[in-house]
């Protein structure tokens, strides 16, 4: 009786902690109060996705305790034979250090980073991060530009809703390609689609009868018409792969879904001692705790002169064509992010690895129903952006253009349209955080942002100023 | 995260619990994941076997190509003294497999006693054509598109001959427009003392200009003495840019004989590598002929599979690269595949045709070995699976077959991985003697109801459009993603008695990009064309981008 009673406790005790299988980080039990490992929760996410839990009150807690926490060698931080590639690649050359600001790792927690104006937010210039493929020159000691491209860092809060953007904007898109392939084969001629989704324009796209596409045609979109919304270039697919790279590059952490025995032959590819250094369950606690910030919103209480300026001036924002990119807001059909998502590949967990997908219903969050909704229900994800890449520099105006190198396919001169949701609290500004007023940063704009630009320098003062101040009414709450 | 410790102990349970008889390295668990494979040629449509007397205890080939034009794979499939057949492959995309018999133009006569094929597109229209290795004539047969063919001895003015002939390969030689075709054959049945010592030579060949700009065959060079090839290639070993051709032979049969490499310098008649020349004298029961590039050095390996051992071989580090001297490293990597991994036969293998394809997209070769007795040799294993040995990491290769569920008790000849319904998971077609064509459906780590995906993986088409040899036939497919290289090269021949031309099969693993070159069969690089994962592409020589394919 006795046996059977303390099974039962043992096995649910086993439920709660993470069932054996999965990359149990030793019990709390283990682990004296001032134990210095911070990586020390898990869950069983297959367990979670079937038991109908809520997900998001399971996960968000424990990925907000590893967003802030500092990860240590307790953990298997650091990559001694690693580099700072998404995929894994052993260096070349060991190198003494383990922290090294350049090529990495360059930190040990997300918040040490995302901190502005709180946890999960932007950074300042001084936490920059210097970006590299970690294929050639991975072990890189100079600020070059040949060598990387310096990056300032972004604020996370309502990238939920982004990333619930992209991929309705993908299914569509793909919907299109398919339909016009389709066409193609009916009619046995080419025919041609203009790609539009939630009111972007993503360029053309030419389908033949034999199936075959010709993309030369897109604008602003990989060919695979996969919207990839995170980086300051757009060419991150989703949260979880975003995560999963950041780990390894910043941290030295690898989870076992990408650097794990099945695609490297080895559970300890970084060869730091530590094997499965994070599992799926706390990759799914860290985009939990991502996907559920708060989406920034828009200062309230402000004075009288300060409300009437932003007023006159999102009105002219709209007038002198800022809006054809930084689009006020996008309709979102549905709040449910599943986790994982439907456009990842191999490398990061993908929803034919699991039974079923969490279902994290953002719609229960508070912050969520307050957003504005159209007519047919949908919320408005307030961004001031449109997810899609645009060139931004020129010979006139290379402002922007300070970049050498190209990164994952995309041009040194081209950009994702920065989302200016949140800009009041996320000084200083441009991927390299090297603006510090806002004027400079619009003057910034070259390329295809070149006739706003101008219209904007066109202004009188006054009314120059309105923009700012409404462009400074743009907050993310503290 | 675990400690290291905790890792290594339960690898090392999970190997005990793991597999069964013999305890050697084959036992060993596969670290690499293993792709599932469900056989359903009954459900998709396929009856077929290859069967018959002696003469059929060889060959039993496949041919996969797409002959309707609609991109997906079509299947030949050698009959031997039942009349081969022809499949047009109507699966739906990620779906079950599903073919539809179709008439193969042949007459009676002509269908029998086939056995192997080879695609090619012998006249330049960019239709492919199919070679048919027979015993009596050889066929070629010109494709007329919609998967018509119409025998072409005649209009080609090529003679068939009378052999039995069981290999086959061509390349375009150096300013040709129009394939140089070497045929290998087995015994002499009419000479004195046959089967023993009485191997028939091997013909070459090569292209001439009709007045009308249409292509001849109307003299057969001889490739003399010949051994009772079962398999050939024509194949750049040195990197040289002009391919020599390699031919595997029997040792059952022949008396004096070897391996074989012979120089087929363009405009000069081919002459055979001698010792004075490097090349070592080998004797094995060479079945079939795989060959890939492993440590990416420009210089192909060889896998040989034979009666027993089967071979891999690789250029001598130590010799000068100029000689053709091989050094055999299948023991280090573990793809001896002497005996059967699974039942209770302590006996040899017999292994025929042999295929180096990622199964598992990890971005890892995998090699595929059909086996099965010969007939009913009494020293030679009767239960005998075919090898699915999967490409680990560390380098060398893990046999899988029966978790992979392609061990069936069945004797492998000719076969084909190809991916056959576009679903990026590479398919297996095994024609097997004296019993059902097998029709494996690779579902990854899935069931044949739930495929799932295992690693990121890229399907290559390359052509030279407006150009002879539009297929590029002896060019090499380059794919880069991060700092790893695999390579591939488009050819004609090898195997046993069966060939295939199509999309290329990379697994990129992880990566969700890569970046392809192409080395024309001129020697020409290309530039980089960047592809995402996950797709079909289609690389046209001078093309700017790739162009992509979405199947049905």
């Amino acid at each position: 009786m006795t046996r059977i009673s303390l099974f039962i406790n043992a096995s649910l005790l086993a439920l709660c902690l993470g069932a054996p299988g999965s990359h149990a980080g030793g019990s709390q039990s283990d682990l004296p109060p001032w134990s210095e490992r911070a990586i020390v929760d898990d869950v069983d996410i297959k367990a979670l996705a079937a038991s109908g839990k809520d997900p998001i009150e399971v996960l968000q807690p424990i990925g907000e305790r590893l967003f802030k926490a500092k990860f240590t060698t307790l953990d298997g931080a650091g990559r001694p034979e690693a580099t700072q590639a998404i995929v894994p690649t052993k260096v070349r050359r060991r190198s003494q250090m383990s922290f090294q600001r350049l090529a990495g790792m360059d930190a040990n927690a997300c918040a040490s980073c995302h901190n502005e104006p709180v946890n999960g937010g932007a950074g300042s210039f001084t936490v920059n991060v210097f970006v590299s493929e970690g294929f050639e020159s991975a072990d890189f000691d100079t600020l070059d530009p040949q060598f990387s491209n310096e990056r300032n860092t972004n604020a996370l809060q309502g990238a939920g809703l982004i990333e619930l953007l992209a991929r309705e904007m993908t299914a569509d898109l793909h919907g299109q390609r398919q339909s016009v392939v389709a066409k193609a084969r009916r009619s046995g001629q080419p025919e041609k689609i203009a790609l539009e989704t939630k009111g972007i324009a993503f360029g053309t796209l030419t389908a033949f009868a034999d199936g075959t596409l010709d993309v030369s045609g897109l604008d602003g979109i990989d060919d695979d018409l996969t919207l990839r919304p995170f980086s300051q270039k757009g060419v991150f697919t989703s949260l979880r792969q975003f995560t999963i790279n950041a780990m390894n590059s910043h941290h030295g952490i690898q989870a076992s879904e990408r650097f794990g025995a099945d695609w490297t032959g080895t559970s300890d590819f970084d060869s730091d001692g530590f094997a499965d250094e994070m599992s799926a369950g706390q990759i799914s606690a860290l985009v939990a705790f991502q996907a559920t910030l708060a989406a920034p919103t828009r200062k309230a209480d402000l004075p009288d002169i300060w409300q009437e300026a932003a007023a006159k001036g999102e009105d002219l924002f709209g007038k002198i064509g800022c809006t054809a990119c930084h689009k006020t807001s996008l309709p979102l059909d549905s709040l449910v992010f599943h986790d994982p998502g439907p456009y990842d590949t191999a490398g990061t967990l993908r929803q034919g690895d699991m039974v079923t997908p969490l279902a994290l219903d953002l719609g229960t969050l508070d912050w969520v129903k307050e957003l504005p909704r159209d007519e047919k229900g949908r919320v408005l994800v307030p961004l001031f952006g449109d997810l899609k890449r645009h060139t931004i520099a020129d010979a006139a105006n290379d402002t922007f253009g300070n970049e050498l190198l190209a990164q994952r396919f995309v041009a040194r001169d081209v950009f994702i349209t920065a989302e200016l949701w949140g800009l009041g609290s996320t000084a200083p500004y441009g991927h390299r955080g090297d603006l510090t007023t806002l004027e400079e940063a619009v003057l910034a704009h070259g390329g295809q942002a070149t006739e706003s630009r101008n219209a904007y320098a066109a202004l009188a003062e006054d009314d120059r100023q309105t923009v700012i101040a409404f462009l400074r009414s743009l907050e993310i709450s503290e | 995260m675990r400690r290291l410790v905790l890792t290594v102990s339960g690898l090392m349970l999970s190997a005990a619990a793991a597999m069964p008889a013999l305890a050697d390295e084959s036992s060993q668990q596969s670290v690499a994941p293993v792709p599932r494979f469900v056989e359903e040629a009954e459900a998709a449509g396929i009856a077929h076997s290859y069967d018959g007397a002696w003469e059929f205890f060889v060959g039993g080939g496949t041919a996969i190509f797409d002959c309707d034009g609609d991109r997906k794979p079509d299947l030949f499939l050698a009959g031997g003294k039942n009349p081969a057949q022809l499949f047009r492959n109507d699966s739906i995309t990620a779906g079950p497999l599903k073919f539809s018999s179709l008439q193969t133009g042949l007459d009676d006569k002509q269908a029998a006693n086939v056995l192997g094929a080879y695609p090619l597109d012998v006249n330049n229209d960019d239709i492919l054509d199919l070679v048919l290795l027979r015993l009596g004539e050889n066929l070629i047969l010109e494709g007329k598109g919609a998967c018509r063919f119409e025998a072409a001895n005649r209009a080609l003015a090529f003679d068939g001959g009378r052999e039995w002939s069981t290999a086959f390969s061509a390349t375009f030689e150096q300013d040709m427009n129009f394939p140089t075709l070497a045929f290998g054959n087995y015994v002499d049945r009419s000479a004195p003392g046959s089967p023993w010592g009485t191997c028939h030579d091997n013909f070459l060949f090569r292209p001439e200009k009709a007045a009308d700009g249409s292509v001849r065959y109307p003299e057969a060079i001889r490739l003399s003495p010949g051994y009772c090839s079962l398999s050939m290639l024509f194949t750049d070993w040195n990197r040289s840019g002009e391919p020599a051709l390699r031919i595997s032979n029997d040792r059952q049969y022949y008396r004096g004989g070897e391996e074989q490499l012979w120089a087929v310098p363009a405009g000069r008649p081919p002459r055979p590598y001698r010792k004075a020349d490097g090349w070592q004298h080998l004797t094995i029961w060479g079945m079939g002929i795989a060959s890939i590039d492993l440590d990416v050095d420009g210089f192909p390996e060889y896998a040989l599979t034979s009666m027993g051992d089967t071979k891999l071989q690789k250029l001598d580090v130590e010799a000068d690269e100029t000689l053709p001297v091989y050094q055999d490293i299948a023991f280090d990597l573990g793809v001896t595949a002497h005996r059967p991994y699974a039942g209770d036969d302590l006996k040899p293998s017999t292994g025929w045709h042999s295929e180096f394809q990622d199964v598992n997209n990890d971005g890892l070769w995998d090699l595929f070995i059909a086996k099965g007795n010969v007939e009913a040799m009494p020293d030679f294993a009767a239960y005998d699976p075919d090898n699915l040995l999967l490409g680990q990491w560390d380098g060398k290769f893990t046999e899988t077959g029966d978790q992979a569920g392609i061990a069936l008790n069945r004797r492998g000849r000719g076969a084909g991985l190809a991916d056959l319904n576009a679903d990026g998971l590479v398919d297996l077609v095994v024609v097997n003697r004296g019993g059902p064509v097998s029709l494996f459906r690779n579902v990854g780590k899935g069931t044949a109801e739930d495929p799932k995906q295992i690693g990121n993986w890229l399907a290559v088409d390359v052509r030279q459009p407006g150009k002879a040899n539009s297929r590029a036939v002896g060019a090499k497919v380059s794919v880069k993603t991060g700092t790893r290289t695999v390579v591939k090269d488009v050819q004609v021949g090898a195997g046993h008695a069966s060939g295939q031309l199509g999309f290329v099969h990379f697994g990129l693993g992880v990566a969700e990009r890569a970046s392809v070159r192409i080395k024309w069969p001129d020697g020409d690089w290309s530039h980089a064309y960047r592809v995402f994962a996950n797709g079909h592409v289609i690389i046209e020589r001078g093309a700017e981008k790739a162009k992509l394919w979405y199947p049905e």
